[in-house]
């Protein structure tokens, strides 16, 4: 036993001594990237792409279309709970890194801030070529360097279903539902009217948890600033505001992106006394429609298409987003920039992407094994202002306009792109947003109070952020 | 020393090698470069690293929220071990018992094991989805009348530990019955025989000649136990949001250590101090365990001759 302690104790000097006098290697600087300025006549090479979704696969496989010496080898891990991030930054320099990554707005910015990613300030011409939303350009660069593109541009809406709002409130027409849920009030209001409209079964949102994003974006400061933690009083105000839309039961309960959360999409969503409810609606930004709002809004017997209306909604914000970016020593970052010049920076892939050109025939003309789904279906909102422009009368009589009775969601989406705030986002919005969850879900329940929810969840991200200097919590 | 006495040495260093350089490499470096990163402030977005000294392990002992993953840790691993030793005991001492003669042991036996091949990532899925807010749970318990209304199983803290609780007894005690149960095998019948001759109970038989002889392989099991147990991480990192909810009651040992790694710039310096707290504790524990049941024969000549015996073999 004494042997064993003193064993112990030199092992620890040793450890301290030596952790003391040099870094352990933990990742190897990366080697210069090659430069070659002139592009090959010809690409050819393999490209590791990880991603964090499966859109991403269809723009590859364009790609490879594009260039068919190219070998674009595509892995897909969720996000769910942090899985994709964890797994990218264990990778990032070692020798199973992949050489260009999808980034999520969540997390864009920790990766734009670090020294990770590769400056891309080569393809900033093509930007004002393209005439990019400055936000998105903003979000993808640190410090005056480039180092993400994104092909989207997110700016949200509120989507909200017909029937329910003639039913309810008399009329179905956008601008005037959009004047009974112009301010929060209002909002507040509406929620009551809708709550105790007929049998009172139906809720005004599925969760708050979608209305997260609208009260962060109207915040004065982002969660950071100088080392500190920031509480904006946006975020009290959401927090009394999810309390106040729990009590008063005008919301459904169920989890954003649960069974029974895109239950609410198809009307099937049923009490556990087999009672049918129904949902008013849902906060979801540009990619919401295509992705959430119509491949949800189906069931074996139901179908909510064409029943559905878009407008701004209480507030305005954006949500989400894909960013591309290199790898800081990738080996094949020529290839790998071409890879993200054609996905966010090409007026061709661009226009095919929003417009469905991407459908199964045409993806298996390049590669015969492509999924069955993998199709892009049309009304994506891409981040290039020309592209925008050029295509958004062709949304006028598409199947997105009937799914929304008749509205064009591409032109409403143009007006509200540009006042999207990218100033906002810092690298810890994710881990901080993630941590406020357990908590706000505790004490919406009541199971906590509002001041424990507070002290818990700063705690939490103390744990997560041992350098940053966090407030004192606002509710006491 | 003679040059034949070498070469015999020399080929039982040689026997020995795989294990010792497997052992340093993949045991023993971990360890210490946990211990060595467990200083700095070392982090996967980051290329410097500085030397911090303990300032990582005062910051654990700074809140509580690592006191409350400890406590955690303990509270599920012991709520899940006393059942599943227990009834892997009864289980074991049913189906070894000769007067009872339970027909199809290996069936029975190969059925409590199955659990322990699922993948903990479906099985946690699946207990999501049934305890969800909108699931076959609250259907079944409302519509029976078992509940006034549906509720927030994964948002209550007695029962979202009470899920983990059973998952890991379930997925777990088929595992410690074929070991409880080779033991009990190994036990010779003819202990037993004359017990039963000399007019012993089947209590008398379980307290004199099984316990004492199942002593070694209990030990085992229980320190396997404590080990796997203050790594859970699996079960109750899926089971809810990957942060121990509801109120951070299923967070364990192994759950804050990840999210520290995990978190924005992926702390690993701050995540392996936990590891090295981690490491600590188990391994008082264990020795802890080693001792207060060691055999105590030396001291107590007078003890019966069976334990004596165990000890020989």
């Amino acid at each position: 036993m004494k042997r064993l302690s003193y064993i112990l104790s030199v092992l620890v000097a040793l450890s301290m001594l030596l952790a003391a006098c040099g870094s352990p290697a933990v990742q190897a600087p990366p080697a210069d990237a090659p430069a070659a300025d002139a592009p090959a006549a010809e690409l050819e090479g393999t490209l590791n792409v990880w991603a964090f979704t499966n859109e991403i696969r269809t723009m590859a496989i364009a790609f490879e279309g594009r260039h068919p010496k190219v070998d674009v080898v595509y892995t897909m891990i969720p996000m769910t709970n942090g899985e994709y991030q964890t797994k990218v930054k264990a990778a990032a320099g070692t020798a199973d890194s992949p050489d260009v990554v999808a980034l999520e707005a969540a997390f864009v910015k920790e990766w734009v801030e670090s020294d990770l990613l590769a400056n891309l300030n080569d393809l900033l011409p093509l930007t004002e070529e393209l005439k990019t939303f400055p936000s998105v350009v903003e979000v993808g660069s640190y410090d005056g360097v480039a180092k993400g593109f994104s092909y989207q541009a997110t700016p949200g809406a509120f989507f909200y279903r017909r029937s329910i709002a003639k039913e309810c409130l008399g009329t179905d027409d956008p601008a005037e539902v959009q004047a009974m849920v112009a301010d929060l009030d209002k909002f507040v209001e509406t929620a009551a009217k809708i709550k105790s409209c007929g049998t009172g079964d139906y809720f005004t949102v599925g969760t708050p948890g979608e209305m997260l994003n609208p009260f962060l974006a109207n915040r004065e400061q982002p969660w950071i600033v100088d080392g500190d933690l920031v509480i904006d009083p946006m975020v009290e105000e959401y927090v009394k505001f999810a309390k106040l839309m729990r009590d008063n039961g005008y919301e459904s309960q169920a989890t954003q992106w649960s069974e029974g959360w895109f239950a609410g999409m198809n009307d099937t969503l049923k009490d556990a006394n087999g009672t049918p409810k129904k949902v008013f609606s849902y906060f979801l930004p540009t990619w919401g429609l295509p992705y959430v709002l119509i491949p949800n809004s189906k069931s074996d017997t139901t179908d909510t298409g064409g029943d559905w209306a878009m407008i701004n909604g209480p507030m305005a914000y954006q949500w989400g987003g894909t960013w591309v970016g290199v790898l800081d020593g990738s080996p094949n970052s020529e290839l790998a920039k071409e890879f993200v010049k054609f996905v966010a920076l090409d007026e061709e892939n661009l226009t095919n992407w929003a417009t469905g050109v991407y459908t199964n025939e045409y993806l298996k003309a390049i590669d015969p094994e492509t999924p069955d789904d993998q199709a892009q279906a049309g009304g994506d909102f891409v981040s290039s202002q020309v592209v925008v422009e050029k295509i958004t009368s062709s949304f006028d009589n598409s199947d997105l306009a009937k799914f929304l009775g008749g509205q064009n969601s591409y032109a409403a989406f143009a007006q509200a792109a540009p006042s999207v705030n990218g100033a906002l986002l810092t690298g810890s919005d994710d881990a901080i947003q993630r941590a406020l969850n357990d908590p706000l879900a505790s004490y919406l329940n009541g199971d906590i109070t509002e001041a424990e929810m507070y002290a818990q969840w700063l705690d939490a991200v103390r744990n997560e952020f041992p350098d940053l200097v966090i407030p004192e919590p606002p509710v006491k | 020393m003679s040059l034949s006495k070498f070469k015999r040495n020399y080929y039982g260093y040689l026997f020995i090698a795989p294990f010792v350089i497997g052992f340093l490499i993949f045991g023993l470096y971990p360890v210490y470069n946990t211990l060595a990163l467990s200083f700095t402030d070392t982090t996967l977005m980051t290329k410097n690293a500085n030397f911090v000294g303990l300032k990582n392990f005062e910051r654990l002992f700074a809140d509580n929220v690592f006191i409350n993953a400890v406590k955690n840790t303990w509270i599920i691993w012991i709520l899940n071990f006393i059942p599943q030793v227990g009834i892997a005991m009864l289980l074991s001492i049913w189906f070894t018992n000769t007067r009872l003669k339970i027909k199809g042991v290996g069936v029975w036996r190969a059925l409590f094991f199955l659990p322990n091949l699922l993948v903990p990532a479906s099985v946690a899925a699946l207990f999501f989805a049934f305890f969800s807010f909108y699931g076959p749970v609250n259907q079944f318990m409302v519509r029976f009348g078992l509940l006034p209304e549906a509720m927030h199983y994964l948002q209550s803290v007695p029962v979202t530990r009470g899920l983990v609780v059973f998952i890991q007894w379930w997925m777990w005690f088929g595992q410690t019955v074929i070991i409880v149960m080779a033991g009990m095998t190994s036990i010779p019948v003819t202990l037993y025989e004359a017990a039963m001759v000399d007019g012993a109970t089947s209590s008398q038989m379980f307290r004199r000649i099984t316990l004492p002889l199942l002593k070694p392989i209990l030990i085992y099991v229980f320190v396997t136990s404590l080990v796997g147990g203050m790594q859970m991480f699996d079960i109750p990192f899926l089971l809810t949001d990957g942060r121990g909810s509801p109120n951070a009651s299923i967070q364990t040992n192994n759950i804050l250590m990840y999210m520290k790694f995990a978190s924005s710039k992926g702390h690993i310096g701050a995540a392996s101090s936990v590891g090295v707290l981690i490491f600590i504790m188990t391994s008082i524990c264990a020795l802890g365990i080693f001792y207060f049941l060691r055999d105590r024969d030396n001291d107590e000549p007078k003890r019966s001759w069976f334990s004596k015996k165990s000890t020989e073999r």
